[in-house]
């Protein structure tokens, strides 16, 4: 068993786990915050992406000695009010929404590099998070839509 | 939006978004209650085997561990909606690498998975069947003791003979469709635990609650009252939730230690263990006249259904009633075959045994064009049904029929008017072509018996309440109810509550799926405002002696008799202090049809048409397709909520394109090979094309303010569609979907098209 | 059936020679960098369980640097900080182009090219551009440092030039010249990631429109990478034209033996080395305006 320290959504916490514990195996199963998803466990379908020190990764690639002194951030630490929130659901792009938290991570992290991507550039940031749902239309028009263009 | 009484047709946002969008909303597979035990399942190893011993001792003594559980513990090892073939855990047989063998339950997951691999099952392994037409053959191993023929039937109707005598044209094609995998993001999960009244109560993604429930009451021989089935939101389902997955072992866990119990089951665990789409081997003769009247079809239906029945015989009669397309045929035979293997179950996904059918039907209508040199969507054209017309197996069309007009509309499209357009392209190996496709769904289920209730609470409030079974899958369908019952009670869509899936407290408004809970539960809440309607007539009679006839919901109130306007929250009141109660139930039962001698539920009453143009880019170099485009003309009856309507159509044009093009379950002699999302791949954002979506608004009489089914419409005519257009796009005639690269270069290479290009130069040979 | 690592114990070293030392002592231990390769076979059983030695947070094996000639790329420098390297991209564009494909962004935001180097896929995307640009691999140990081209590094599927107490610390290539233009090119079965059926890279040194040299490598048609000699050869001294690039191309059947797979057969394999060949030779020549 390890203690592993970080920023968790801006607050530091300390979290008890077997040091090969995945970050996700961490927020769900220790944590219990489920707003991460779990959808393969292999880095096949971007459901649990979350930001480790802003960038997006898999939280189910991501041990535990790797998360140590770092931030990471997660759905529940994105406000509600944001606007990439607000076109997600406005625009359609939420159906069974299991997809939905990876996907507004994923998004977030372009926007902050790129506030103005053209859709092209929102399909590549996205090709790793897989939807079943919706066709992936909605999904594009809304972080258009979130980042203004 | 539109005037506040005016929700059908307004594009309301869906209620659920916001708490999916944020990650609160709770799935099952984020439910931990507790003190619970985490479940873990041992499945079979091989396709086929005979179970000598099962060895679970020291999976009991391994540190942890709370309950091992056998067959020896399931009070009747036989599940099914159709068929009760299939065991809870498997007794004296396996019959497909998916197939359950044995429970852990334990203290901790980790636990429960080294204890899984404690357990010693000793087998001796029995040939396996794993196509269907061997399975068909006398001497081939028998998957159940009956045979390997699960449901056979063959149709006649008209004078197939003479039509082929009289006909000027006649194709013939052999055509497969692949396993498709649902791939819903969200595995098949759930929690159960035991309430304060001892009843067993199972949280677990699911599309029947109902259903599901009588399925844990017989395997667990309890009354049903005894047990409780909750459906929370679900990540996805799309047919593959539509039978029992993991429900009864919760229950039997819970049952046998009085402990809460979770099992979510792992992505391989799903690709292995959950149902599939019937691969099927479909051979149509079909014939036409001169001036581009179809005349007959003669078709061979071949569906694996795996190594049980699950819905398969249901899906063999949609496959049946859909083959022979959207069009006027005089004449049809039809030999289908439901037949087991020892291959991974199949059973429902969107479409329900249409789409492999229509992808056959619609190649063989494009391969008549061009036998004809007419325009294919001119062929379909004239061969269209109409409203009214006597279908082939002499059923009348009497729901709304919008193929007509959906062909019309995609005549005129400048995706399709354009086509041949000589646009750049940007590589001399890259090809372009625009192909066109029809499909046709019966939604309800058809002869069999179709019901569905619904119960509206009047709240002293001034809201409404509306419970029913429907599950929430992502379609949608709450917050169609609220729009329909804000519609009819003239209240402010936010005024409407909707609880949903909980059999303790929903009516059974019956199975999720066949894209009938619009039609069902809008029309059960038909029949409650009339129930409503009655009961304000009943208050004012009480009140004033006088049985007003006019009763009217307006924006300020119910308005009945003379010019009294009662608030609706004034009206709930009333209604409960005198007694007349404040809840009523709506119940709607589909027209009974009589179903055709040899089928289960054909014909049905109503269908839903839809036409997809698909416009692709083909590398002839490596068989690559990329799809750039896609239109999809809609028959949508009236759409409640342009929203959703759009994400349904859109989602499935997607999972359509994964069908045509990638979505390949490679499984040698039973054995899966790709088990998880890097080698069974669907669509990406980059894969999915520019979708347009154009609803044909067809009203349907019988429908919830002219509503039709719209779930599974999208799918089932993109990948005749896509493939027509390759065909379009290189000469060749690919008869196998998925038509992965590999599969499309070996036929662009057999007619030439590779050489072309390579020249004298670049010969291999 | 999944495998818990509930009691893998993982050891976390300060720097590179703690982390040596580490090594030097427990040979039954793994190296884990980025782990978007390892925890999965991991977990899924394909690799035995073992301990891990994390050296993701070695800050002194993440570079990229640019002189003499060459690029040094530490180890631990991740397809993100590849893909985005204004270096890279004007020194190795083909490695960039790699980069880009390898995964998601999730993926290229953890693995790392040492990751991906050691894991010895053969369909690793960003191998080839590595054996076109005649990579360097810097080997340290406790024992010292050494050096090993990346075709030797690589004796067979799987089977990596280097011993139990070794980490590779750094990648380094050759940075291509003014007169040299390249191209990656990649084989998979949907637009978004996918694992590479065929890939490879392609180098070539041009004079006009004549090929002074030229360097081609592919990957997943063999146990290891492999470089085409015959392919080249034909290029050499040649003009780009569309008779010498399909020669060229059929000259690659010579230096490949693939496999059966569940993404593709052995001979759609040999057609798609030959087809891609020809396509990038294409591509290239058209840009320096040969075509």
């Amino acid at each position: 068993m390890g203690e592993f320290r970080f920023l968790l959504n801006g607050k530091v916490v300390t979290v008890k786990a077997p040091p090969c514990y995945t970050l996700l195996e961490v927020l769900r199963y220790v944590l219990r915050m489920t707003g991460t998803k779990e959808g393969c466990a292999r880095g096949d379908c971007g459901e649990c992406t979350v930001l480790l020190d802003g960038e997006p990764v898999h939280a189910c690639l991501t041990v535990m000695t790797q998360v140590e002194g770092r931030s990471v951030t997660t759905i529940e630490g994105i406000d509600p009010q944001h606007p990439l929130v607000r076109a997600f659901v406005e625009a359609g792009a939420v159906q069974c929404g299991h997809c939905t938290p990876g996907l507004i991570i994923s998004s977030y992290a372009l926007l902050s590099r790129n506030p103005s991507p053209t859709e092209e550039e929102v399909r590549e940031a996205i090709r790793g998070n897989l939807c079943r749902c919706t066709g992936y239309s909605k999904i594009v028009r809304a972080v258009l839509s979130a980042a203004g263009v | 939006m539109t005037s506040k009484s005016s929700y059908v047709g307004a594009p309301v946002v869906r209620r659920d978004a916001f708490e999916k969008a944020t990650g609160t909303a709770m799935y099952a597979s984020d439910l931990f209650p507790d003190d619970f035990l985490w479940v873990s399942v041992l499945r079979s190893r091989y396709p086929h085997a005979h179970i000598r011993r099962i060895d679970t001792a020291k999976a009991r003594l391994h540190a942890g561990v709370v309950a091992v559980l056998t067959h020896e513990d399931v009070p009747v090892n036989r599940f099914g909606v159709f068929v009760k073939d299939r065991p809870v855990l498997c007794d004296d047989r396996v019959r497909y690498i998916g197939d359950p063998v044995a429970l852990v339950a334990a203290e901790t997951r980790e636990a429960a998975l080294e204890a899984v691999k404690m357990i010693e099952v000793d087998y001796e392994e029995l040939p396996a069947v794993t196509d269907p037409i061997s399975a068909l053959r006398a001497d081939s191993p028998k998957v159940h003791e009956g045979g390997n023929v699960c449901r056979q039937t063959s149709l006649r109707f008209g004078d197939v003979e003479g039509a082929f005598a009289r006909a000027d044209v006649v194709v013939e094609g052999t055509y497969t469709t692949g396993t498709q995998i649902h791939a819903f993001l969200e595995t098949e999960a759930g929690i159960s635990y035991l309430d304060e009244k001892g009843r067993v109560v199972v949280v677990a993604g699911g599309q029947s609650p109902h259903r599901d429930r009588a399925e844990i009451a017989h395997a667990l021989n309890l009354p049903p009252e005894r047990v409780r089935v909750i459906t929370p939101y679900v990540g996805g389902a799309f047919g593959g939730k539509d039978d029992v997955t993991v429900q009864i072992h919760l229950a039997l866990v819970t049952m046998k230690t009085g402990r809460p119990a979770r099992l979510v089951l792992s992505r391989e665990e799903s690709m292995l263990s959950g149902t599939k789409r019937h691969p099927a081997i479909i051979k149509m003769r079909t014939a036409a006249s001169r001036d581009g009247r179809l005349l007959a079809n003669e078709v061979e239906i071949v569906y694996d259904t795996g190594a049980y029945a699950a819905l398969g015989p249901a899906v063999l009669d949609v496959a049946i009633e859909n083959c022979n397309g959207p069009y006027r045929i005089s004449s049809a035979k039809i030999d289908a075959y439901l037949v087991y293997t020892n291959n991974m179950v199949a059973s429902a996904f969107r479409g329900f045994g249409a789409p492999q059918v229509m992808f056959a039907m619609e190649r063989q209508i494009d391969r008549i064009a061009r036998r004809i040199g007419i325009d294919p969507i001119e062929l379909r054209l004239i061969n269209a049904i109409r409203k009214g017309d006597v279908y082939v197996f002499g059923n009348r069309m009497e729901g709304s029929v919008g193929i007509y007009d959906c062909l019309r509309i995609a005549r005129e499209h400048p995706l399709w008017r354009e086509r041949r357009s000589g646009e750049g392209l940007e590589y001399p190996w890259l090809r372009r072509g625009v192909g066109v496709a029809a499909g046709m769904k019966g939604y309800t289920i058809g002869a069999l018996p179709d019901r569905g209730s619904v119960s509206v609470e009047l709240r002293r409030d001034g809201s409404i309440a509306v419970s029913g079974s429907f599950t929430e899958i992502g379609q949608g369908v709450v917050e169609s109810v609220a729009q329909l019952t804000a519609e009819l009670f003239k209240v402010p869509v936010g005024k409407v509550h909707v609880l949903f899936a909980d059999t303790e407290r929903s009516p059974d408004t019956s199975v999720t799926s066949a894209s009938r809970q619009i039609f069902l539960a809008g029309n059960a809440l038909r029949k409650a405002f009339e129930e409503v309607v009655e009961r304000v007539r009943d208050l004012i009679e009480l009140d004033t002696g006088r049985r007003p006839t006019g009763v009217t919901f307006t924006e300020e109130g119910v308005v009945a008799g003379a010019d009294e306007v009662i608030p609706l929250g004034e009206l709930a009141e009333r209604l409960e202090s005198r007694g007349l109660g404040r809840t009523v139930i709506g119940t709607y039962e589909v027209p009974k049809v009589e179903p055709i001698a040899g089928t289960l539920e054909i014909p049905h009453l109503f269908f839903m048409f839809g036409v997809t143009i698909a416009e692709v880019i083909v590398n002839v170099l490596t068989g690559s397709v990329t799809v750039p485009r896609v239109v999809a003309v809609i028959d949508a009856g009236r759409v409640i909520n342009p929203i959703n309507f759009t994400g349904q159509i859109e989602g499935a044009v997607v999972q359509g394109l994964g069908y045509a093009l990638m979505e390949e379950a490679k499984i040698v002699n039973g054995y899966l090979q790709t088990k998880d999302l890097s080698t069974y791949l669907i669509p990406s954002s980059k894969d999915a094309p520019e979708i347009e979506v154009i609803p044909v608004e067809s009203y349907e009489e019988e429908g919830p303010f002219g509503a039709k089914g719209i779930g599974e419409v999208g799918i089932l005519s993109v990948a005749p569609a896509v493939v027509n257009a390759v065909a379009e796009a290189c000469g060749v005639e690919p008869t196998s979907i998925p038509l992965t690269p590999e599969k499309l270069y070996w036929l662009l290479k057999e007619v030439g098209v590779v050489d072309k290009i390579r020249g004298a130069g670049g010969r291999l040979e | 059936m999944e495998v818990p690592l509930h009691d893998v114990d993982v050891l976390v070293p300060k720097n590179l020679t703690e982390a040596l030392r580490i090594l030097s002592e427990r040979r039954d231990i793994r190296v884990l960098a980025g782990g978007t390769d390892l925890l999965v076979q991991l977990r899924s059983g394909a690799v035995s369980k073992s301990d891990l030695i994390d050296i993701s947070r070695l800050q002194e094996l993440r570079y990229i640097r640019h002189s003499d000639g060459y690029i040094a790329i530490g180890a631990l420098t991740t397809y993100s900080d590849i893909a985005g390297s204004d270096i890279v991209r004007r020194y190795a564009p083909l490695l960039a182009e790699a980069a880009e494909t390898v995964g998601s962004v999730q993926i290229m935001n953890k693995g790392t090219i040492g990751g991906n180097v050691i894991n010895a896929s053969p369909a690793a995307d960003s191998l080839p551009p590595l054996y076109v640009l005649d990579a360097k691999l810097k080997l340290v140990s406790v024992d010292g440092t050494r050096a090993v081209g990346i075709s030797d590094f690589y004796r067979g599927y799987k089977k990596l030039e280097i011993r139990p107490n070794e980490l590779l610390a750094e990648v380094r290539l050759r940075a291509m010249g003014a007169g040299e233009v390249g191209h990656f090119f990649k084989h998979g079965l949907r637009q978004g990631d996918a694992i590479s059926v065929v890939n490879g890279a392609v180098v070539l040194d041009l004079d006009g429109d004549k090929v002074v040299n030229a360097a081609i490598a592919l990957g997943a048609v063999a146990p290891t990478v492999v470089r085409a000699p015959e392919a080249e050869r034909v290029l050499k001294g040649k003009r780009l034209s569309e008779d010498v690039m399909w020669e060229a191309s059929r000259e690659v059947l010579k230096s490949i033996s693939p496999i059966d797979d569940v993404r593709g057969s052995a001979a759609y394999r040999r057609e798609l080395s030959v087809n891609y060949l020809y396509m990038t030779l294409w591509r290239l020549a058209r840009e320096v305006g040969a075509l």
